[in-house]
């Protein structure tokens, strides 16, 4: 319990992924695109949680800086994984931080966005969640819980890699990557028990963290 | 999964929706233990639709095209591989070992001790020697180290006796520090400062230490091998061979060797 698990579909081509890499990395282009393809579909939706919109933009950015030092890299698929995810989030935060003028409305539409779902049971309101409410949803967390889940649940990396990437220790991004999906459960109606005062802190926590940022 | 959490889950619903619209007040718990309704199987079902819902399937092709576009440029632009920079190494044992606090420490502590030890030796070396009379004298640079004193040939980190030229002291010292670094797992400032900073400037930055201390450690193991017959000496130069001064026993190379093991087995344990 407790325990925010990476779909095995994700894990299962790292692989693959890992071999492209390493072809990638003797100039052969095609492998590049096979990692390309691989990878980008986790990192624009990490992305899409984090800076709306922009995503694209971003990850463009993104990936001329991975191209770029695509030669420095050194590890696995997984590892991959969290280079890349590392890099996507320091262009996010850059993007963050030039359009501070409009800060993203997360944290503010909590208690709408507590309301459960108008759905009955558990399999209904998962079976319809659509890419713009899981986003939507993901993205009125607190920015660490937000970016927990993302990392792990929609990228697909570990723990120790998530908690490389965002720079925190291993047990704080896990207890971030659980309460977030407490709360998105929460918020889909399903998993309902939920502590009032556990959550209340999380947000002090966060808002904390994200000044410091 | 349909057998028993749906009509779970409406029970769960029906709990909420009569309650007054504070959720979670019957389960309230302080000390933030997850309730017995939070299913692991629901996390894997949430966790599995959140990664479908968000996970962005359609790529635009001209996206794809401009980052294969700067692959082709950058591997144009510098065809040979350029420096693994730590935050560019994700390879999988070192980065877990480095988390752990408990081996940090003992790292460092190990770490402490060979740096330590080269500094004694270097004192042992240089001062000591040199306040002596006699034949002693010439051979007081610890780089002039010749073949058949156990002692010098402890005190100097590669194989000194195998290739009297050998490499300059501070790239010795630079040796030392870079296996000092590896034992510390890469988190560098924990060295003492002063090692630290040289390893920075000789590196020619904190990003690039870690790249420049597997090239002079991979050249370090690579070289004694190759350039003379005497495996063991290059081997007792691989190992954390640094804090060994005292190891004096013997006259001969073999007995430097043992002298040098043992010597090694104390200051790990030490």
């Amino acid at each position: 319990m407790g325990q925010v698990r990476q779909p095995r579909r994700v894990q299962a081509r790292d692989g693959e992924l890992g071999a492209a890499v390493a072809r990638a990395q003797d100039g052969d282009e095609a492998a590049f695109t096979v990692a390309y393809r691989i990878v980008q579909p986790g990192l624009l939706g990490y992305l899409r949680g984090i800076v709306g919109d922009d995503a694209e933009d971003v990850a463009s950015d993104a990936w001329l800086e991975i191209a770029r030092d695509f030669g420095r890299f050194q590890g696995d698929g997984a590892g991959f994984r969290g280079w890349t995810a590392t890099i996507a989030r320091h262009r996010a935060l850059d993007h963050l931080r030039r359009q501070r003028v409009r800060p993203r409305a997360g944290g503010t539409e909590q208690d709408v966005l507590d309301l459960p779902g108008p759905h009955s049971t558990h399999e209904q309101a998962l079976e319809s969640l659509s890419t713009e409410r899981a986003l939507e949803l993901v993205r009125g967390l607190p920015r660490d819980q937000a970016e927990a889940v993302l990392l792990r649940v929609v990228i697909g990396l570990d723990g120790p890699a998530a908690a490389r990437v965002l720079d925190k220790r291993p047990g704080a991004v896990r207890t971030a990557g659980h309460r977030g999906l407490k709360r998105l459960a929460r918020q889909l109606g399903i998993g309902s028990e939920v502590d009032e005062g556990m959550t209340d802190v999380t947000d002090e926590d966060s808002r904390t963290l994200g000044k410091s940022r | 999964m349909n057998d028993n959490s749906g009509p779970a889950g409406r029970a769960d619903m029906g709990e909420r929706l009569s309650g007054d619209g504070v959720p979670g007040r019957h389960h309230a718990q302080p000390g933030g233990a997850v309730s017995d309704s939070w299913d692991v199987r629901d996390v894997a079902t949430l966790e599995t639709a959140l990664a479908a819902a968000i996970r962005q399937a359609d790529l635009d092709p001209q996206a794809e095209r401009r980052a294969v576009a700067a692959f082709r440029a950058a591997r144009a632009a510098n065809p040979h591989r350029a420096r693994t920079r730590r935050r560019d190494d994700w390879r999988v044992p070192e980065e877990r070992r480095a988390r752990r606090p408990v081996k940090t420490t003992f790292g460092v502590v190990v770490a402490s001790l060979a740096l330590g030890g080269v500094a004694v030796a270097a004192i042992d070396s240089v001062s000591s020697r040199s306040d002596r009379t006699g034949g002693d004298q010439g051979a007081a640079r610890p780089s002039a180290a010749a073949p058949d004193r156990p002692g010098d040939a402890a005190t100097s980190t590669s194989s000194g006796g195998s290739r009297p030229t050998g490499r300059p002291a501070p790239a010795r010292d630079t040796e030392a520090h870079c296996r000092a670094y590896k034992q510390v797992q890469g988190h560098g400032r924990t060295l003492d400062a002063k090692a630290w900073q040289r390893l920075v400037a000789a590196a020619g930055g904190e990003d690039e230490v870690a790249a420049y201390c597997s090239e002079q450690l991979r050249r370090a193991t690579a070289a004694p091998g190759k350039s003379a017959g005497t495996g063991k000496s290059g081997k007792g130069a691989a190992g954390t061979g640094n804090g060994t001064s005292d190891s004096k026993s013997g006259g001969t190379d073999k007995a430097a060797d043992k002298g040098r093991a043992s010597g090694q087995g104390g200051g790990k344990h030490s």
